[in-house]
């Protein structure tokens, strides 16, 4: 299977070089045998890395230890759960992962335009088979998952070797949201690439001004919506998982995957800049380059350890190859829009400054400088070494202090931003539809002062928070009154109605709530608290309204890993709450640990307990726990940032005209001076 | 023997007795505690700051002896009347730059702070010389067209479309 494997890859790359130059001779040719061939081939390639992926997790599920990157990261007593997240464990296997989920896409793509748009699509399959050449590049002849395993024999030639069984996967990725996160992250960075594909072919083919726009839209929205999952997913792991009580440190991986979001974040907004009013052309079209760029960076900064990370699973000398596509790409969309940027002049002029076209100005400006200052924040450390000799420490500490500020900035813009008009918004309007809201706002950040929100940043986040959440819960109920006037539904049923009309709008709104509620959960880290303490039979410790009472302890072995677990009592006002288990794992083949950390979770705060295992003086159980308050939020918000993209993808339901017989009682007047025969109804189209 | 060696020295000697009798977390005074978010648990081992050390992934999910050392140095610094200030320049000339959690506001790292002012203000900059430019762009000119009184059918048209544009979400 590992010879199959090969053989698709390289077939693969052959498919991908053809697809690649025989458009750009359809491109200048234009001989309709030749667009058919290259997107056919374009498909081939993607089928055939179909197989090379499927053939890998073959070699994991029939424990084929003669293959190196299985025997790495693989072992016969790993849960079939986990050789599926096996794949994306190494460099060589996520590099093929890349491939994989570019591929759906790629192929959705060409499937779903394979009689649409035939100036553009040459374009864009050229976009997206030079893309595919370079991850191809690597899957064969870099980083090639398909290594058989081999040892230097006497003579020092290398003989082939199978072993009995696998050094087995890291604990630290022996958990369910490991086989979830990267997926989805892993799907946010290459769903941009069609985005990009579409936007370097438009501005190659000199495409109609908004048309690519239109066409990218869903597919953007996926991508953005994967990369949101998989950073909330990812801080969710590391909360659960690595037991010090944070969901976000600050990481160079955990920056770089933050960093094509915020990118992206400002192209979903600023393209409505273009689509209503023709303007931020040239803008629209960099931000897309630089989010497919931050995309590639991220996946080189997680794969190359050029930074040091505690989650930077792999390094290797796969550097100058990302650094040299980085800089290809570069040039290529730099040379594009010199060419062709005459293409790209704006339309319209700004009639006033308070107006929703300024604050998309404002909302991509801060997006954009969290999305900067986050990164060179994450590449000081190079730059320091380079310039001093020194190696700086750019933690934690450094990007709260940065990007707090910035994030309530922003926050306050998800607030404002949508209830101002297109072109002019009059001081009237601005007194309707914010006065309420900071009246609420004002109200809600008093009754959290006196509830004991005494810190700055969380009170300021928390007033900002309610005030967003009014903006929006009124923009919903303003709609749906007007709806129920008519209708005569339940105001839901009318508010449900309203979002179905305008899913781009009412999902976009829904979306915002969602990260107000993400926002709640921010504010809460400013009063975390932890205790540890070691710990025998019978003892207990406090925290906050808790109190712990360690009740026993046992072992048990499991397949994989032995764990060691304490049976913890909860009591709160003298009364028995639950019982909590936090385990400490040992892994057998690996020799390593990990921590199964016990949360008792409500929406006022998280009990959070680590069992931190034996202490190495006394050799007594050490338990810590950790009291974090509103973590829950952000978790419920990710879900309704999910639910608002969801419902943005659907296609509107316009409310039409219909007409039909219908009843009417003898002797009642006619409504509205319409005839019998006719009355309003309202239909899906 | 520099100040920067005994710092050094002493941390190794303060890791000995810990092997005898353990130093609690519980027994660091609350300023230790807080100068130890700002110095890095130096075991090379963690990357975290000396007060939440904690070993992920390690046998024992806590402080390590590296970080409980430093801490404890502190707190002898402190004892001695020390200020914040000192003891971290004490522990950097021990350790180098790289013992501080965040970049510190002097030298090539003061960059470090500065600039996300500078991308924010220049940022800004652009934003509101964009904001003047398109002010200052003329509205476009609709002239009568034709034989016709008015406007052109191609531009009634183009209007028609932009304001259904415009007007929708």
């Amino acid at each position: 299977m590992d010879v199959f494997g090969s053989f698709a890859l390289i077939l693969a790359f052959v498919c991908a070089v053809y697809a690649f130059a025989g458009g750009i001779g359809a491109i200048v040719t234009g001989h309709p045998l030749l667009v058919k061939s290259t997107r056919q081939a374009g498909i081939a390639t993607c089928c055939l890395i179909f197989l090379a992926t499927f053939g890998l997790e073959y070699l994991f599920f029939s424990d084929n230890f003669a293959n190196a990157y299985v025997v790495s990261h693989s072992n016969r007593d790993l849960a079939t759960f986990y050789k599926i997240a096996a794949l994306w464990s190494g460099q060589e296997g996520s590099l093929l992962f890349w491939s994989f989920l570019l591929s759906v896409y790629v192929f959705s793509v060409l499937i779903t335009y394979r009689n649409k748009n035939g100036e553009l699509m040459p374009y864009v399959g050229v976009v997206m088979a030079g893309v595919q050449i370079f991850f191809l590049t690597l899957n064969n002849f870099v980083a090639s998952p398909f290594k058989a395993l081999a040892v230097p024999g006497a003579n020092g030639a290398m003989n082939l070797v199978a072993r009995a069984d696998g050094n087995g996967l890291t604990p630290l990725l022996q958990y369910p949201e490991m086989v979830i996160h990267p997926p989805n992250l892993y799907a946010g960075y290459t769903g941009f690439t069609i985005p990009f594909a579409f936007a370097l072919g438009a501005l190659l083919a000199r495409y109609p001004g908004e048309k690519w726009i239109h066409l990218t839209r869903k597919w953007t929205m996926i991508a953005w919506m994967f990369q949101s999952m998989g950073i909330l997913l990812g801080a969710h792991w590391a909360y659960a998982v690595l037991g010090w009580g944070g969901y976000w440190g600050w990481d160079p991986v955990e920056n770089a995957s933050l960093l094509p979001w915020l990118t992206g974040t400002a192209f979903l907004h600023s393209v409505m800049m273009q689509e209503k009013r023709g303007m931020m052309k040239v803008w629209n079209v960099w931000l897309v380059f630089t989010t497919f760029l931050l995309c590639i960076l991220g996946t080189f900064l997680t794969r190359s350890g050029v930074v040091s990370s505690v989650h930077a699973f792999a390094s290797s000398k796969i550097g100058s190859w990302f650094t040299s596509f980085l800089a290809i790409i570069l040039l290529v969309c730099f040379a594009a829009y010199v060419k062709n940027r005459d293409y790209l002049k704006s339309e319209n002029q700004l009639d006033a400054i308070v107006s929703r076209e300024s604050s998309f100005l404002f909302n991509n400006l801060m997006l954009l400088v969290a999305c900067v200052a986050v990164l060179s924040g994450t590449l000081f450390p190079v730059f320091s070494e380079w310039f001093t000799g020194n190696r700086i420490s750019v933690g934690a500490p450094f990007f709260n202090k940065v990007n707090i500020p910035i994030g309530l900035l922003l926050l306050f813009l998800t607030g404002v931003g949508p209830l101002l008009a297109w072109r002019k918004t009059s001081t009237e309007s601005l007194k309707r539809n914010f006065g309420l809201p900071l009246a609420i706002g004002i109200v809600g950040g008093a009754v959290a002062f006196a509830l004991g929100f005494r810190e700055f940043y969380s009170l300021v986040c928390l007033i900002l928070c309610v005030f967003v959440a009014s903006t929006i819960a009124l923009e919903f109920y303003r709609g749906a009154k007007v709806i129920r006037a008519r209708s005569g539904a339940s105001l839901f049923t009318s508010a449900v109605d309203l979002t179905m009309r305008n899913t781009r709008r009412y999902g976009g709104y829904i979306v915002h709530m969602g990260m107000v509620l993400v926002f709640i959960g921010l504010a809460g880290a400013a009063f975390n608290r932890d205790t540890q303490k070691e710990m025998q039979l019978g003892s207990t410790m406090q925290i906050g309204p808790y109190t712990l009472v360690l009740q026993s302890a046992d072992s048990r072995p499991e397949r994989n890993y032995t764990a060691q677990r304490m049976i913890i009592e909860v009591m709160r006002d003298n009364k028995s709450l639950m019982m909590l288990y936090p385990e400490k794992r040992r892994f057998v083949t690996t020799v390593e640990n990990g921590t199964m950390v016990a949360i008792y979770s409500t929406l006022k705060e998280d009990l959070y307990v680590v069992f931190a295992g034996q202490s190495p003086d006394t050799q007594l159980p050490v338990v810590h726990a950790y009291l974090n308050p509103l973590v829950k939020w952000i978790w419920l918000g990710g879900a309704v940032v999910v639910l608002g993209t969801l419902v943005a993808l659907l296609p509107n339901r316009r409310a039409v005209l219909v007409l039909a017989g219908a009843q009417q009682p003898a002797g009642q007047p006619l409504a509205h001076g319409l005839p019998s025969s006719v009355t309003l109804r309202e239909r899906h189209d | 023997m520099t100040k920067a060696h005994s710092i050094a020295a002493i941390t190794m000697l303060a890791m000995a007795p810990l092997l005898i009798a353990p130093l609690g977390v519980q027994q660091l005074s609350d300023r230790a505690k807080q100068v130890g978010t700002k110095i890095k648990c130096m075991c090379r081992g963690c990357d975290m700051p000396a007060s939440t050390c904690s070993h992920p992934g390690g046998a024992f999910s806590g402080m390590c002896d590296t970080a409980k050392a430093m801490l404890k140095e502190v707190d002898q610094q402190i004892a001695k009347g020390e200020t914040d200030d000192q003891i971290l320049q004490a522990f950097v000339k021990a350790y180098g730059t790289q013992v501080y959690t965040e970049p510190p506001k002097s030298g090539f790292s003061l960059v470090a702070w500065v600039l996300p002012s500078v991308y924010l203000f220049v940022g800004a900059g652009v934003v509101v010389f964009v904001i003047s430019r398109w002010r200052k762009r003329p509205a476009p000119q609709v002239t009568p067209a034709g034989g016709t009184p008015g406007i052109s059918a191609e531009l009634l048209e183009r209007a028609r479309a932009r304001a259904s544009r415009e007007t929708q979400d």
